[in-house]
């Protein structure tokens, strides 16, 4: 008769291979992790290098030599402070509006059955396939014959911006409702809450990483926007739209610095996060 | 609101999809409306006439096939590119992050933030023929001893693959997000391979992610122009690069106009396949 | 004012935009619309709509070493009239998109200068259609000073709408880390050491100019067989493998890096990459000289920008913007006032050719650049 004691035998130990391989595994996500960042920051890495270098000429191909020059005086080249401030200005509104708006029609086709359903989901994915310059032009012959009701600059950009994301956004944000689990919605309605409560207090913060990572998409679509910005921004900049027009000539180390600028605050307001991150759990760890 | 939302259930798809929909309508389909106008249209810059000129398409359509079909073929390479590099990292920041994952997230998407031209313009400089990389593919015979990745079909393919690489990312990580681990931690115990339960469980579950990063991804990337105008040559030209010109330099806009009805065209009949194929709930849920 | 249209009018205003067939539509066509001052008021504002540092400014001054106020500056103390400089043209094509739209509708775009370069299409489109007002010569004396080979160019044989502001020229540049001297065409085209490492331009009126002086025919008199002659070579040389790749201005970057060994190139360009290694040099076979226009769009205040040219025809004054921008001026007698600012400037062929380069130089058919066939054949090359 075999005792509790024998039956309850330890496995035995696996190999040492299989636990390297094991340890390998585990880790090589990790490894995979940095290498993909790695990747994506390649270009970025030179584009700050390049920004400490002191051309010969106007242009900033070849490396020459250091200099802190290009940060001190880094709005010296005319234009560059104002097109960046207008960028950051038309994607920070461009970017909300488009996220609310594309979260509640996400939110409609996923959610509800109604008439029109298919066409509409269908509808969203044109603007997406339509080529920049015709869907920018033809906007642009929408503006030009409201025959000065609607005047070209920092709204029709707006405008136009808001449009562009909001296939991005659905898009992005379905991929969150499709199998979103109702069971916790439910039960805050069995509960008591109503409809418009459970919206706020449950589906909205489970939401909550999906609509920062649309918000995220659009507004990098917004910010790196060229064509469809220049025909309608009438006498707007924008940052691309200033880089653009002065790579023709030159390519002053000045925009190696705004550009390696926008991508650090960015950074270091993902650094914030983390170190907020850390403190929220800390929090609910002590809590429990 | 509450009371009212729950009497008038009926009303609340509507509500909802009105705001976004009326802007997509006036800023999106009127102008696309002119722009089917604009393609019926036949004569010579700036006297066009409105002659319901179907041949428009026809015509396009033989002339620049060529490069509609190279489009799709890379958008097509680049979506799985993206594919396949992104699950990974989007599976690593959805799992094992923890508080770095919006961290990671904006680095994925911070590139962007560094406008198009000047990441390109480091691109150049990173695979110029005398630098650093090209000279080891050299050395390690991948490429030949005069051998370039620039101006190649692969430099294009490459920069549509960077460019459209958030695309893919976010919305697979948007739904690996979701993802209960205690379901993934349950496989590993009920399947006999890490592998079989990613294949049988993670994989289906990530599903809504993977169809939207593919649509996200391949339906921009077929209308793109600008890597095929900066990284390529003519043997790389796809169907943006024609209607680009058609409309700029040859100010031909019925055929600027038809060429892009025919490419939209495509792209819906793709996804109408597609919703059969995989069924249509994984658009729609 | 004719409220009736015949149905052919009908139809043009309606390609023209579908809001004019509204009845506000209507009457602003009927109207004209425009904005404009045709008055001989000036006004105390210009809006100048200008290419990229195409202009002298204080710290291309210094680094001239000139040291005089810009001349912006000059002329807001000399006329009191304040100017708004928009760099916003960044390419022709697309700063015709932008505006077309507006001008074609008769309405103004906010500017009473823009600039459109002579070797494309656009200038011609921009005057055939009447979409710039003409000049008021009686406030343009200076004029006079407008050198021999810019006064009866093909598309404006009177200057009365059009003035140069900038030239530059097509030549070749190589560089010397990867290639020998290349100095015509045919070496560019046929020299197998080059093979894969060589540019040329997207521009027609560019590459083709350059092509077609190599075969021997003259650009400005550009028919069916000359063009064909001249197609078939690029043809050739692209499908060989021979040409690297069209570009626009963006050849400036391989070839500062090495990836072209040499290139069809602005002389501009090379100023500005400041490599000593990059050498440029008009083709054997001649070289096509480009040059920016300044022209009135409608809507713009035709006297104040009278003004402003006719200011900039002085040639003190451009002595001093061509030191100060790098780019060839058009003005007679300028080579004195330079050597009095800069001698080093002075001397450089690039900015003040001599008369031998200049006899050098030729420019292009705008017949050939408003070709519809001859476009299609040149988008066919590229792959478009």
């Amino acid at each position: 008769m075999t005792t509790a004691v024998e039956t309850l035998a330890r496995p035995p130990r696996p190999s040492v291979a299989t636990r390297a391989w094991r340890f390998v595994a585990r880790h090589a996500l990790t490894v995979y992790a940095i290498l993909a960042v790695g990747y994506l920051m390649l270009p970025i890495a030179v584009v700050i290098m390049f920004s400490f270098n002191n051309p010969p000429g106007k242009f900033n191909y070849v490396w020459h030599a250091f200099t802190f020059d290009n940060w001190l005086h880094w709005n010296s080249v005319l234009g560059i402070q104002s097109a960046l401030v207008k960028s950051l200005e038309v994607a920070t509104l461009a970017t909300l509006v488009a996220t609310a708006l594309g979260v509640m029609i996400a939110l409609a086709i996923v959610r509800h059955r109604f008439h029109g359903r298919g066409t509409t989901n269908l509808v969203v994915f044109l603007p997406m396939s339509t080529p920049e310059i015709v869907m920018g032009s033809s906007l642009l012959t929408l503006f030009l014959n409201s025959h000065g009701t609607i005047q070209l600059g920092f709204w029709t950009i707006f405008i136009a911006h808001v449009m562009f994301i909001i296939s991005f956004v659905v898009v992005t944000v379905k991929a969150r409702l499709i199998g979103f689990d109702r069971h916790l919605e439910e039960a805050a309605m069995d509960l008591g809450a109503n409809e418009w409560t459970t919206f706020q207090k449950v589906t909205l913060p489970l939401l909550a990483p999906a609509i920062l990572a649309a918000a995220l998409l659009g507004f990098a679509l917004s910010i790196d926007d060229f064509v469809i910005t220049y025909l309608n921004a009438g006498p707007v900049q924008t940052f691309p739209i200033f880089v653009w027009g002065i790579a023709r000539v030159a390519v002053p180390p000045q925009v190696n610095v705004v550009a390696s600028a926008i991508f650090l605050v960015a950074i270091i307001l993902g650094l914030a996060n983390v170190v907020w991150q850390y403190r929220a759990a800390k929090a609910t760890r002590g809590a429990t | 609101m509450g009371e009212f939302l729950h009497r008038h259930k009926g009303l609340t798809p509507y509500l909802l999809l009105a705001p976004g929909m009326l802007w997509l309508a006036l800023f999106f389909l009127v102008p696309m409306g002119f722009l089917g106008y604009q393609s019926l249209q036949s004569g010579l810059f700036p006297h066009f006439q409105f002659t319901w000129e179907f041949s428009n398409f026809s015509t396009a359509l033989s002339d620049y096939h060529t490069q509609l079909i190279r489009s799709f073929v890379y958008a097509g390479i680049a979506t799985v590119a993206c594919l396949v590099l992104a699950y990974p990292l989007a599976y690593w920041i959805a799992f094992r992050a923890g508080p770095w994952r919006n961290l990671f997230l904006l680095f994925i998407v911070a590139p962007f933030f560094v406008t198009y031209l000047v990441r390109t313009l480091a691109w150049l400089n990173i695979l110029a023929d005398q630098g650093p990389v090209v000279r080891i593919l050299r050395d390690i015979h991948v490429l030949g001893p005069n051998g370039r990745l620039l101006a190649t079909t692969f430099a294009v393919v490459a920069g549509i693959t960077y460019n459209f690489f958030p695309f893919m990312a976010l919305p697979l990580y948007v739904s690996l997000e979701q993802i209960d681990p205690r379901l993934l931690e349950a496989a590993k115990d009920l399947y006999s391979s890490p592998t079989k339960a990613f294949l049988r469980v993670t994989v289906p579950l990530s599903m809504p992610g993977i169809v939207a990063g593919t649509l996200l991804t391949f339906i921009p990337a077929a209308g793109d122009f600008i890597n095929a105008a900066l990284l390529g040559t003519p043997n790389q030209s796809m169907i943006g690069n024609v209607i680009q010109a058609k409309f700029l330099e040859s100010l031909d806009y019925p055929t600027a106009a038809s060429l892009s009805f025919i490419l939209m065209g495509t792209i819906l009949i793709m996804l109408l396949i597609y919703a059969k194929v995989v069924g249509s709930e994984k658009l729609t849920g | 004012m004719n409220q009736r249209m015949t149905r052919d009018q009908l139809l043009r205003r309606g390609a023209v935009g579908l809001g004019a067939l509204t009845v506000p539509g209507l009457l602003a066509a009927c109207g004209g619309g425009g904005s404009g001052n045709a008055s001989g008021k000036v006004n105390d504002v210009l809006n100048f709509a200008n290419w990229e540092l195409y202009i002298d400014t204080k710290k291309t001054l210094a680094a001239a070493g000139v040291d005089k106020p810009t001349t912006l500056e000059q002329f807001t103390k000399k006329t009191g009239i304040k100017v708004n400089y928009y760099e916003e043209v960044n390419s022709n094509p697309e700063y015709f998109a932008k505006v077309q739209g507006r001008l074609s509708r008769g309405q103004g775009i906010g500017r009473d200068i823009l600039v459109s370069t002579d070797n494309d299409r656009f200038l011609g489109e921009y005057i055939a259609n009447k979409w710039v007002q003409k000049l008021d010569k009686s406030l343009i004396p200076n004029i006079k000073y407008l050198i021999s080979a810019q006064q009866h160019p093909p598309f404006d044989p009177n200057r009365d709408y059009s003035l140069p502001w900038a030239s530059g020229m097509d030549g070749i540049a190589w560089n010397e880390d990867v290639s020998d001297p290349v100095t015509s065409v045919k070496q560019l085209f046929e020299d197998p050491k080059l093979k894969g490492k060589v540019g040329i331009w997207n521009s027609m009126g560019d590459t083709l100019g350059l092509v077609i002086l190599e075969n021997g025919d003259d650009p400005a008199k550009v028919t069916d067989a000359v063009f064909d002659r001249a197609m078939a070579r690029v043809e050739k040389a692209v499908s060989s493998g021979q040409i690297r790749k069209f570009y626009g201005n963006d050849y400036a970057q391989p070839l500062d890096q090495g990836d072209l060994a040499a290139t069809m190139a602005w002389s501009g360009d090379i100023l500005n990459l400041g490599n000593p290694k990059l050498h440029w040099v008009v083709a054997e076979q001649g070289g096509i000289i480009w040059t920016d226009n300044m022209l009135i769009p409608l809507g713009g205040s035709v006297p104040t920008a009278s003004t402003y040219m006719n200011f900039m025809y002085d040639p003190a004054i451009s002595a001093q913007w061509s030191v100060g921008s790098n780019y060839i001026s058009s003005v007679e007698g300028v080579k004195p006032d330079a050597l009095k600012l800069d001698p080093k400037a002075a001397s450089n062929q690039l900015l003040f050719p001599d008369a031998k380069t200049l006899s050098q130089m030729h420019q292009n058919d705008p017949k050939m650049l408003t070709n519809p066939d001859y476009n299609k054949r040149w988008l066919a090359v590229q792959g478009q």
